[in-house]
């Protein structure tokens, strides 16, 4: 472990660079880098190279190639570039491919070389060409800045949401700047360009002259500029071999440094970390590579090959031809640790956990040590953090080693660091590995987030990877595995090549019921892709039948959505489908449809009978329901028609339709009411007051009331009255009249139907006592004493009862015996009872 | 008297949380339509809002004025000076509700107090309508819309719809062609907590959307309410459930809980069972006349929301008056499951008790008074009139009971409950519909009749249903096709056909797809073979002598000792069984053999005290003598039921439900 720090090159007093190797390269490159457009995505992302790019003054008629490749050279895809002349290219947060072409056309590529979509930056850029173009990051998505030819800037911060604004110009520009970028402040992307001496701001509006404090005299061009992966700083380049540093918003200086080499650097990037004092900037030229920051001297490296720098969050990414490097700045805690003779507490105890594995008691001195300083959660958590930064796994097992070891003695320390530590050191060491080719380092997998990193593995189609880190990681279904799983599944049913039941079975087979997929969305893609088939045979697997309407309904499947919806029970859905239905047939399919579906014929019955009444007619014509047809015109015959004749015949058409639903008995109810109604009139011509609309009861009743007794008779013999209905009626009427000599006329007319009790009662409820006795003496034995009491005739109560020897009746007169006045009569009772006793 | 729970009775869990979320979902949405609005409120909604928000609540969120959606027909434009349809009452413009005060108790003063006309709004105001989805109030909102537009005047429109939204509504907006006018919304508000063990869905129209048009949207509705109580209460170990609403209630609940089970498991469950009923499994309990105290007090006042109107003959004063009527009571909670003959001498007593306090009061020294003035006497005061209260609704009962012969009345509903005198049964339904007594009872009689005797033999069917129309009215006619249609009156047809429609009907069920669909004919072919199932699940209690009501021995007791609530009784056996094993015969005189079933997330860890928890989800709603006699069997059996209802109903809300009536 001696030559661990031999790649730590010092700068200045406090920090450490190094330089590792991530991966030589496995792509066979046949040109140099300087003669391709070259773009790679940040967080270890793909790299693109444009072979054979049209600045080269060569043959013409050689189309260019697109090569798509991993971190690890792995190519990705590789296409014949037909458009035309592309200045520049870039990935973009979604790791797309931008391609600018000359003629200011952004054309959009996936990771494996699909086109996507392409978009144009505006006719000023059509007309005016692209001089140069970069793509940017900010935190709405990525933004593309063009400089034209006419040496104005175009931008759009975010290409998801393309909107154009174009920059103010600069008075009096007359060449192209010698060189500019885009910087982001307070959400707003600026352009800072640099002509001769000066360096211009431009925001929306404005164009601001600006002067970086401190900067050394003497400096009449800007070479370079560069800005931080934060855009929080910036270095600038001058044509004196002079670097400034400072803030973005160019109102600090942090450093500078003179590193006389006049020649203009191919590339210059900022190397710093989150949370780092530390600022270093990295700057590269042909064969040179050099790091400077706050300290006299730079680092300096060789650099044997043509080199590309990639800026990272926490570094930079360095790849040639045949190899790919990552320079950064030595993380804290690997300092404090392998510094050569450091005594932080992590250095202790990874020397103490080796010292126990040769099983030295050195390892009980250097543990004492650090427990006598209190430091030993201090020592565990410096060689876990450690370990996170560590490329190489034996690295990473031995510092876990360490902790694990130094954990021991400690009570209660959480192990939730530790073990996640562990679970995102595996889940990096797998996606840095060869095939995978994705170098994220510790801080770069914190700041992208697990989600991100799955997202772009399915990106990549690295489905089974994917889901493995999903299982590692215990994530819930919904998040991972079923979201993989649903992603690999809109791929499959893109294959063309593949026949329609084989890619379904494979979905269903990998997808079973697993929770949160939704075959609806999958199918939906097929649709997409023109596979109309496919996508029905997806639908079927969709337990949700809700789900699989809306994309039947999409692809004019509309009867099978009918189906689909009732069964989803969702009656709101179900008549989605209906209304969609009713514009897409003409009425006769639509109710023939209907019909074959009760509970939709239901649903759109109680739409029409608020909506569309005629409708509803026709429904149950076209059903030749003709019990409801005759409802309806019943209710037709009330509701809607106001006249006599028309309430009429809606009543014959009722009539009509009852006979041909043989059901007599409404078809003979309904001529009744036809005969009444007209009656009723005739009796409102010929008597005057209402008769309309009262029932026949009411009817005779009112006849009655206006002393139109014959009438009432004759109606009465009409409608075929019974006997009983017509006394309660008579009676009722004429006790209401207080007319008491045709009460008794009627009485006496024959023997009434329904007994004398009734006549007792509605005299008393008229408080007639007097004719109430004369009815009670009629009542028949059964209901005598009940008659009796009701006149308050007690006594000859008790007698009848006595008589009847009805012990219930007996004790009812008992009830209404009242203390003084009907003592007598108690007594009688008792007595009676008594004697019946005895027999 | 009132019977205390077990003391290992479970503790009811915590429903005001159905209320607050409820509210501030309310004024969520009102707050997304900023500045001062006023809102139109349907009637059915203003009893259970009124539950919710009180008025200064609203008008804390820019609520101006208060309208009612009223249905009326709507006017002309021309005639319209205000802008706004002449149906629509303003509620709170009038000066004694400017400010505070529950509304509800206004409502009376407000009722009717016309908006003047001519009074020209100055600023245009965005207008707001809280409605059920229904077709009837976008014609409304629609007519208010367009008459603005043609007066010129454009303002904001905002439909909330609770508690869902239906496509239906939207595109009925749409026809009106004011679909971009307005913007909608829903107020998931399905759960209103009447009192402390029962929840409502204030859905009346519920029953004859889904018995008798078949319209199944409401089930959805009840999945969602179902789902809610499942998240805020932990998962329900046990389900069960019978009748076809129920199942699919069931069915697509259980979606919904699938969809999104991640939140809800590991949850401590805190009801242990649940179980799902359709009303047509028993229409017969709805159809008899309550004895019950409270279930009388719902017969005769009408119980609406959870409070009842008392007017003067209860009051004896010249004022009615608003009474919540809840475990909150006291008067009220210690008779409200009582029958009615044990209330007035429970109520006396309590009296003597009351004076005696009062008197307490003689012998006191000034310490003593002061105390009793400061601490007793407001809670005496207030028993005092609630006591008057009830003993007015007493005498009201009494009076309204023995003028109708009442007797006679529950004589002749335990003939046919019991199955004996049919014949006079029959005549007494015909004297009772001849003499024009009362159209909804002679209905609710003729129900009964036809359900206790598997239908109407057909010369009865024919005469009792010409005698009614001829007391009554033609369109009556539309009232008994109804009533055949659900099933409720029914002629009897010769055996045979019948069972060959059944047991097509019944292949037809197990079809998954048509199971759903097959409610109007299994209507036709339903029998309701009560008597078979009355003998089977022993529903008529043998009893030597008189039934004791003050201590009463079962459920029977709510109906004088008759008859056991069929419903009541089926949730007994199940819960007994844990299962409806055993229970296959009755399930088949119910016609529900395809329709029962057991469920739920069978969990070990569930704890004992929850298990004694029973949610009952009655579907078409549920009557108080049901949830007075589940009461009396958690008390019996130490458990406590908690009961969700479409709607607490009674016979004449069910009968009014099936009649048509002239417009």
């Amino acid at each position: 472990m001696d030559c661990y720090t031999a790649n730590w090159n010092p700068l200045g007093d406090s920090a450490f660079y190094r330089k590792y190797e991530l991966y030589s390269m496995d792509w066979d490159l046949k040109e140099e880098l300087r003669d391709c457009l070259v773009a790679a995505a940040p967080y270890g992302g793909p790299i693109a190279l444009l072979r054979n790019p049209w600045r080269k003054e060569k043959a013409a008629s050689v189309r260019p190639v697109l090569d798509i490749y991993s971190a690890s050279g792995m190519p990705l895809a590789s296409l014949l570039w037909k458009s035309g002349p592309v200045v520049s290219l870039g990935w973009s947060a979604e790791e797309e491919l931008l391609c600018v072409q000359e003629d200011g056309v952004v054309l959009v590529y996936g990771l494996h070389g699909d086109f996507r979509r392409h978009f144009s930056m505006g006719n000023e850029v059509l007309q005016n060409r692209v001089l140069d173009a970069r793509i940017f990051h900010t935190e709405f998505g990525s933004g593309v800045a063009i400089l034209t030819g006419a040496h104005r800037f175009t931008l759009s911060a975010n290409v998801g949401d393309l909107k154009l604004r174009r920059m103010p110009e600069v008075p009096g520009l007359q060449s192209a700047p010698s060189c500019w970028t885009t910087l982001c402040q307070d959400r707003v992307a600026h352009i800072l360009l640099a002509v001769g001496p000066d360096l211009y701001l431009l925001d929306h509006a404005t164009c601001s002259t600006v002067t970086p404090p401190g900067l050394a005299p003497g400096v009449s061009s800007f070479l370079q500029m560069a800005v931080s992966f934060t855009y929080r700083h910036l270095a600038l380049f001058t044509d004196t071999g002079y670097i400034w540093m400072g803030t973005a918003s160019l109102k600090e200086k942090l450093c500078e440094f003179n590193c006389n080499i006049r020649a203009p650097p191919k590339q210059m990037v900022w190397c710093s970390r989150p949370r780092s004092k530390e600022r270093a900037v990295v700057v590269a030229w042909e064969k040179r590579l050099m790091v400077v920051g706050d300290a006299p001297e730079s680092i300096q490296f060789v650099l044997d090959e043509d080199s590309y720098l990639v800026p990272e969050l926490d570094g930079v990414r360095i790849f040639s031809r045949s190899i790919h490097e990552f320079l950064h700045e030595v993380p804290v805690a690997s300092e404090e640790i392998f510094k050569i003779a450091s005594m932080a507490p992590g250095a202790l105890l990874l020397e103490a956990q080796k010292e126990y594995e040769k099983e030295s008691q050195k390892a009980d001195e250097y543990l004492r040590e650090i427990q006598e300083l209190g430091q030993l959660t201090q020592a565990v958590q410096q060689c876990i953090e450690a370990a996170g930064h560590e490329h190489r796994p034996d690295m990473q097992k031995s510092l876990l080693r360490a902790a694990s070891f130094g954990k021991c003695f400690l009570d209660r320390f959480p192990p939730d660091g530790f073990v996640r530590m562990c679970q995102d050191l595996r889940v990096l060491n797998a996606i840095r590995d060869y095939h995978i080719g994705i170098p994220l380092t510790y801080s770069q997998y914190k700041q992208l987030t697990i989600q991100v990193l799955l997202d772009r593995l399915v990106l990549r189609r690295l489905y089974p990877l994917a889901i493995q880190i999903c299982e590692y990681l215990r994530l819930p279904e919904v998040q991972g595995v079923s979201r993989i799983l649903a992603h690999w599944a809109c791929y499959k049913v893109q294959q063309k090549d593949v026949s329609d039941e084989d890619v379904a079975r494979a979905i269903n087979q990998k997808l079973g019921d697993t929770p949160g997929v939704s075959y609806s969305d999958i199918a939906a893609r097929a649709y997409g892709c023109g596979r109309t088939e496919l996508a029905i045979k997806l639908l079927e697997y969709e337990p949700r039948s809700g789900e699989q309407v809306p994309l039947l309904l999409k692809m004019k499947r509309s009867k099978l959505a009918l189906s689909k919806a009732i069964e989803s029970g969702d009656t709101d859905l179900v008549f989605t489908v209906l209304l969609h239905l009713k514009n897409e047939l003409n009425r006769g399919d639509f109710f023939m449809t209907l019909r074959n579906q009760p509970m939709a014929l239901s649903l759109y019955r109680q739409f029409c009978k608020h909506q569309e009444l005629e409708t509803l007619k026709d429904l149950y014509n076209q059903d030749d329901n003709h019990q409801e047809l005759g409802s309806f015109h019943i209710r037709a015959s009330y509701a809607a028609e106001e006249r006599i004749e028309g309430r009429v015949a809606a009543l014959q058409t009722a009539a009509d339709a009852f006979y041909k639903a043989k059901n007599e008995f409404a078809a003979k109810a309904t001529e009744d009411q036809m005969r009444l109604l007209r009656l009723q009139r005739r009796l409102e011509d010929e008597l005057g007051g209402q008769f309309l609309d009262l029932s026949l009861h009411d009817t005779v009743t009112t006849l009655i009331l206006g002393g139109h007794n014959k009438r009432a008779e004759q109606l009465a013999r009409d409608f075929r009255i019974p006997d009983k209905r017509l006394w309660w009626l008579k009676l009722t009427a004429l006790a209401d009249l207080e007319d008491w000599e045709e009460l008794e006329k009627f009485s006496k007319s024959k023997k009434s139907p329904i007994g004398y009790l009734p006549f007792v009662e509605i005299c008393m409820k008229q408080h007639n006592k007097y004719e109430a006795k004369k009815y009670a003496s009629r009542v028949g034995p059964e209901q005598k004493v009940k008659a009796l009491l009701l006149v308050g005739d007690v006594a000859q109560a008790a007698d009848v009862a006595i008589e009847r020897r009805n012990e219930a009746e007996l004790s009812l007169v008992l009830s209404h015996c009242t203390g003084a006045t009907d003592g007598a009569t108690a007594d009688k009772i008792q007595r009676a009872r008594a004697q019946a006793q005895k027999k | 008297m009132a019977f205390p729970h077990r003391p290992d009775a479970p503790e009811l869990p915590d429903f005001s949380m159905l209320k607050r979320l409820a509210r501030d979902q309310l004024i969520y949405l009102l707050e997304q339509l900023p500045g001062k609005k006023d809102l139109f409120i349907e009637a059915d909604l203003m009893s259970p809002l009124d539950r919710i928000a009180s008025v200064s609540i609203l008008k804390q969120h820019e609520v101006d004025k208060l309208y009612k959606v009223e249905n009326k027909p709507v006017l002309s434009s021309s005639e319209q000076s205000s802008g706004y349809p002449r149906g629509a009452t303003c509620w709170a413009q009038c000066p004694c509700c400017r400010e505070g005060s529950p509304w509800s108790e206004q409502a009376r003063l407000w009722r009717g107090w016309e908006r003047s006309a001519g009074r020209e709004e100055q600023m245009v105001k965005e207008l707001c309508f809280l409605v059920r989805p229904r077709i009837k109030n976008m014609r409304y909102i629609a007519n208010l819309v367009n008459a603005d537009k043609l007066a010129g005047r454009t303002r904001k429109y905002k439909v909330i719809f609770s508690p869902q939204k239906f496509y239906a509504c939207e595109m009925v907006l749409e026809e009106e062609g004011i679909y971009g006018d307005v913007s909608c919304d829903e107020w998931a508000f399905s759960l209103l907590p009447l009192d402390v063990d029962l929840l409502s869905m204030e859905l009346p129209e519920f029953f004859r959307d889904y018995f008798l048009e078949g319209d199944q949207r409401w089930i959805n509705t009840v999945a969602q309410a179902l789902h809610l109580l499942s998240t805020l209460y932990g998962p329900f170990p046990n389900c069960y459930g019978i009748g076809r609403c129920a199942k699919m209630s069931h069915e697509l609940w259980r979606n919904l809980e699938e969809e999104e089970d991640s939140e809800t498991k590991g949850r401590k469950p805190e009801i242990g069972h649940i179980f799902l009923l359709d009303r047509d499994v028993d229409f017969v309990t709805a159809l008899c006349s309550q004895v019950v105290y409270e279930g009388l007090v719902d017969d005769t006042f009408r119980i609406k929301c959870g409070s009842v109107d008392f007017g003067p003959e209860v009051t004896s004063s010249d004022k009615s008056l608003k009474v919540l009527l809840n475990a909150e009571d006291k008067v009220f909670h210690e008779i409200r499951n009582e029958h009615f003959s044990n209330v007035f001498g429970f109520l006396s007593q309590k009296a003597r008790n009351l004076q005696a306090q009062y008197d307490r009061r003689r012998g006191m020294d000034i310490k003593q008074m002061k105390n009793f003035v400061s601490q007793e006497l407001k809670g005496l005061k207030q028993e005092h009139r609630l006591l008057s209260l009830h003993i007015g609704a007493c005498e009201s009962i009494m009076k309204k009971k023995t003028k109708q012969d009442f007797q006679e009345l529950i004589k002749t509903e335990h003939a046919l409950l019991e199955g004996f005198s049919i014949r006079d049964s029959t005549s007494y339904i015909e004297e009772h519909i001849d003499r024009q007594v009362s159209p909804i009872e002679s209905l609710r009689l003729m129900c009964l009749l036809s359900i206790t005797e598997n239908g109407l033999i057909p010369k009865d069917y024919r005469s009792l249903k010409t005698q009614y129309l001829q007391s009554y009215g033609p369109e009556h006619l539309l009232t008994f096709s109804n009533l055949r249609r659900a099933g409720l009156l029914t002629e009897q047809a010769p055996g045979d056909t019948l069972t060959a429609v059944e047991s097509k009907v019944s292949k037809l069920v197990t079809d998954k797809a048509a199971g759903k669909i097959t409610d109007a004919f299994s209507s036709l072919a339903k029998r309701s073979n009560f008597r078979a199932i009355s003998k089977k699940l022993n529903l008529i209690p043998r009893v030597d002598g008189e039934y004791d009501l003050k201590v009463p021995r079962d459920m029977a007791y709510v109906f004088s000792g008759a008859y056991v609530p069929l419903s009541c009784r089926v949730i007994e056996q199940v819960l007994e069984r844990r299962s409806w094993q055993g229970l296959d015969e009755v399930l088949r005189l119910l016609n529900c053999s395809e329709l029962a079933f057991t469920g739920g997330t069978k969990d070990d860890k569930a704890p004992s005290e929850s298990l004694r928890l029973i949610l009952v989800v009655f579907l078409g709603g549920c009557t108080f003598s049901e949830i007075s006699a589940l009461r009396f069997l958690g008390r019996e059996k130490g458990f406590r039921f908690i009961f969700l209802t479409t709607a607490v109903t009674n016979s004449a809300r069910l009968m009014e439900a099936m009649s048509e009536v002239k417009a």
